[in-house]
């Protein structure tokens, strides 16, 4: 389990039903969004399940006897995707993944790690980069791994980098 | 037979009447000039008074208080005007000062509280942020609610809410609570819960149905009520403003 400082909102029980007034609900989504995106960051997850959201003290405070329906996380993940911040992985939008950073921030903080390390022009697995001893100190470090293809897969377009298939493995070659 | 009343005795009476008139303004005068001289005294007085006790009156909430006192006692109101020689005392500008940083405060809490705040949690607040010196510490509820008095000239946007002995909400947004909102918020506070519900506006307060649902409804479109369905019996209304984990947040 994630180690993390809830904010106040956690222990306030109305936090875990979605405000009927708009400028109220924008105040809640917001915060948590943010409750969402620590949470994930500080157990190094990247995806959501909402049929299971429930059985995560994230979404259920059994404190306060109060959780968040489905419907309610649903409602929150689909207002983070306006900005970028989630997107769903299945048609049925149960799994969605959570981007702390938004893929091209991603993108952007391996490209500099690669040329901070003079990583240009060769090739490393993508194991390297989410297990490797070199990116321990860094914030992609454990990064889920489709996450981090697509992440990959956007500086791909912005011919910074190219990914390639080995035999049971994938590598990135940055430029 | 009664005598009618002479030409001579109108005449006797019309003079009476002039010399009553006449020594009648020479009174006021005389008053009126003592006035005038009693006023430049206490003027001068005051003056001296206030360039004397500046820093005094600026420092000492004790000295404030009592200051504030013998202004009303006499009737006037030393925060009315910048102009004229109550600008002298400054202590105007003490209150125009907290004034200014109670909108900040209220500002900047609004996100989470809505712009409903406890005038403790206004005040513990606004000393945090005035510094550590002593005279930036000691800054009183009675300070307080003068400053906010003072920001009505803005319009409905400040307020000061009784809700309870000794105890106030500073209402920082347009829109004047009506009073079954008031006592909403009176009743929550001495619930001590930071919720309230239908039910217990109607049990306790004698309402029907309506009226409370009408009471809160228009909170929570104000913006200062959250709305809480996970309540095994009824529906509960929160108020950020008075939820302890709030206001230390």
């Amino acid at each position: 389990m994630a180690e993390i400082t809830w904010p106040w909102q956690y222990n306030f029980p109305p936090f875990f039903t979605i405000q009927p007034h708009s400028e109220t609900r924008a105040k809640q989504l917001e915060a948590w969004e943010t409750l969402i995106i620590d949470y994930l960051k500080a157990s190094k997850q990247s995806t959501i399940d909402i049929r299971e959201s429930q059985n995560t003290p994230l979404f259920n405070n059994a404190a306060i006897e109060r959780k968040l329906s489905q419907e309610a996380v649903l409602t929150i993940l689909e207002d983070m995707a306006k900005t970028g911040k989630a997107a769903p992985v299945d048609k049925s939008k149960n799994v969605w993944e959570i981007y702390w950073h938004s893929l091209d921030e991603w993108g952007n903080m391996i490209y500099n790690w690669a040329c901070n390390n003079g990583m240009n022009n060769s090739v490393c697995t993508l194991f390297e980069l989410r297990e490797g001893d070199n990116t321990a100190d860094q914030e992609f470090h454990g990064l889920d791994m489709n996450v981090l293809v697509k992440a990959l897969k956007r500086l791909e377009l912005k011919s910074r980098c190219e990914l390639m298939e080995f035999d049971d493995s994938q590598g990135v070659k940055f430029f | 037979m009664r005598r009618r009343a002479g030409v001579g005795a109108i005449q006797k009476q019309r003079l009476e009447q002039e010399k009553y008139r006449e020594k009648g303004s020479e009174i006021q005068e005389n008053q009126f000039q003592q006035m005038s001289k009693q006023l430049e005294v206490f003027r001068d007085n005051l003056e001296d008074f206030a360039t004397k006790h500046k820093n005094e009156i600026k420092k000492n909430a004790q000295f404030r208080r009592q200051f504030q006192e013998m202004c009303a006692a006499i009737g006037v109101d030393p925060l009315a005007s910048g102009k004229g020689f109550w600008s002298v005392l400054g202590i105007g500008d003490f209150y125009y000062e907290l004034g200014v940083q109670i909108v900040e405060v209220c500002l900047a809490t609004n996100y989470k509280n809505g712009g409903l705040i406890t005038l403790e949690e206004l005040r513990t607040r606004l000393i945090a942020a005035r510094g550590k010196a002593k005279t930036h510490q000691d800054i009183t509820n009675e300070d307080l609610l003068a400053a906010i008095k003072k920001l009505k000239i803005f319009g409905n946007g400040f307020t000061i809410v009784p809700v309870g002995k000794g105890k106030w909400l500073v209402q920082s947004v347009p829109g004047e609570l009506n009073l079954d909102q008031t006592l909403v918020l009176q009743k929550a506070n001495s619930l001590g819960t930071a919720w309230v519900s239908a039910g217990i506006l109607t049990g306790d307060l004698r309402w029907n149905e309506t009226r409370a649902q009408n009471a809160l409804d228009h909170m929570v479109k104000e913006g200062l009520a959250w709305v809480d369905s996970q309540d095994s019996k009824e529906t509960l209304y929160w108020f950020p403003s008075m939820f302890a984990e709030c206001v230390s947040a």
